[in-house]
């Protein structure tokens, strides 16, 4: 799998296509009413609002064994995931690879998932719905993953994969101590260093290519804030370089020691780091009230806006197809922040602050 | 100078006894070729975009095909030099 990429990588790829089909199923995500109206809705209503929309063949397909929210949330997972593998199946040559970066996400959320189902003794049906089929790793290979007995057969299954060099030597310290640990963040460790890894250098920052390497580069940034950030705000004494993920250009592991148990300082960094002016107003937002889950919800707006912004100037690149995925991303969330929210019984203005809408 | 005035009248004049690397007709017909594979490179971006353009949506069959096409008035504007040359 990774040798398909090291050869794919040098050829030129499909732009033309590929950004055509994607700006297609940009426009036809759900806007601003769409979002009016379903806040308003109960979770039936929105079940029934999903079935006349691009959700119509996973809500047909799974409505025979979920109902209410649950079938909205895997219809949601479902789409989801049929999109994303078609963006992989539409690419080629370096645009394959770009995007197969990004979305090597799944895989590791859906490694760990399987890690996490076998640790809890899940059923294999009760781990594939669970499973997101939108990364690099076949359904196929995703079904024997559900199947297996052991961690250890997993960790078998997933030999010739980016996992296999970081999941050798954690499942040693996972058999030493018993605990999952080791293996999630071998897993994450495995995703973040094939992030960055061959991504040409010399590219310049005003290409499309550097432009997608600073994004990458911000998602490892941003990665490492969230983390710092929820240590600061628990005050839980754990080394924070433990988590440090390599590639960013925000924070270096010594920094990161320093500033961990302060979060004025934190701000103040990232204040004066590259990412100031962007992250402007999510930096008030975090001055200001006290949830993470706001300076979060800022931050994806950001880059949403920040992408949106790049798929225009540069439009047979790979940002029209990061746009679309990031977009796709948040729909998502949103439409389950919104069934989930109705199912709690949320007053609608709350639920509407819940979403990340430009 | 005189010299000088001879060689340029003998250049001139064997410019203008020899025959012309490329006649007439054949750079007129260079000119077209020409066109029509820069045409063709046009078209081979336009029409993979427009292709993935039908496949999300039927209706923009006709408007994709329009723009497919359109970079082959290079290679009409190209067969006006045939007939100037004529």
């Amino acid at each position: 799998m990774s040798l398909r990429i090291d050869e794919q990588a040098y050829e030129a790829g499909n732009y033309e296509y590929v950004t055509a089909r994607v700006r297609s199923r940009r426009a036809s995500l759900f806007d601003d009413d769409d979002y009016r109206k379903l806040v308003r809705m109960g979770p039936g209503e929105i079940a029934r609002f999903m079935e006349e929309t691009e959700y119509e063949t996973e809500m047909n397909a799974l409505g025979a064994r979920h109902s209410g929210v649950d079938l909205v949330e895997f219809a949601l997972n479902r789409n989801l995931a049929k999109h994303f593998e078609d963006l992989l199946r539409f690419a080629e040559g370096r645009l394959y690879d770009l995007i197969a970066r990004y979305l090597r996400k799944f895989d590791a959320w859906n490694v760990k998932t399987v890690f996490r189902g076998i640790y809890s003794g899940a059923t294999p049906e009760e781990i594939e719905t669970d499973l997101i089929e939108a990364g690099e790793l076949s359904g196929e290979r995703l079904d024997r993953l559900a199947a297996a007995e052991s961690i250890e057969d997993a960790v078998e299954l997933l030999s010739g994969t980016i996992f296999e060099d970081e999941l050798g030597p954690a499942l040693e310290d996972y058999q030493d101590v018993g605990l999952l640990v080791p293996l999630e963040n071998a897993t994450d460790r495995a995703f973040y260093s094939t992030l960055l890894a061959g991504m040409p250098d010399t590219a310049e920052g005003d290409s499309p290519i550097g432009l997608y390497r600073e994004f990458l580069q911000a998602e490892i940034d941003f990665r490492n804030l969230r983390n710092v950030l929820r240590l600061a705000r628990s005050g839980a004494d754990m080394d924070p370089t433990a988590y440090y993920i390599e590639g960013g250009r925000l924070f270096d592991e010594g920094q990161l020691r320093q500033l961990a148990t302060n979060e004025e300082q934190i701000v103040e960094a990232v204040r004066t780091s590259p990412y100031g002016d962007d992250l402007e107003d999510a930096l008030l937002v975090l001055e200001e009230a006290d949830s993470l889950i706001e300076f979060e919800h800022a931050i994806q707006a950001a880059l949403l806006e920040y992408s949106d912004t790049m798929s225009n100037r540069y439009p047979l690149s790979v940002c029209p197809v990061l746009a679309y995925i990031l977009a796709k991303e948040r729909e998502v969330d949103n439409v389950r922040a919104i069934a989930r929210g109705r199912e709690a019984n949320l007053d609608p203005d709350e639920i509407e602050r819940e979403l990340v809408i430009l | 100078m005189t010299g000088l005035a001879t060689l340029a009248s003998v250049v001139l004049q064997e410019g203008t006894n020899a025959a012309p690397a490329i006649p007439p007709l054949a750079a007129a017909a260079l000119a077209v070729g020409l066109a029509a594979f820069g045409a063709g490179y046009a078209e081979r971006g336009i029409g993979a975009a427009a292709v993935g353009a039908i496949a999300e949506d039927d209706s923009m069959f006709g408007r994709g095909l329009i723009l497919t096409v359109l970079p082959e008035t290079l290679v009409i504007l190209a067969l006006v030099v045939v007939f100037l040359t004529l």
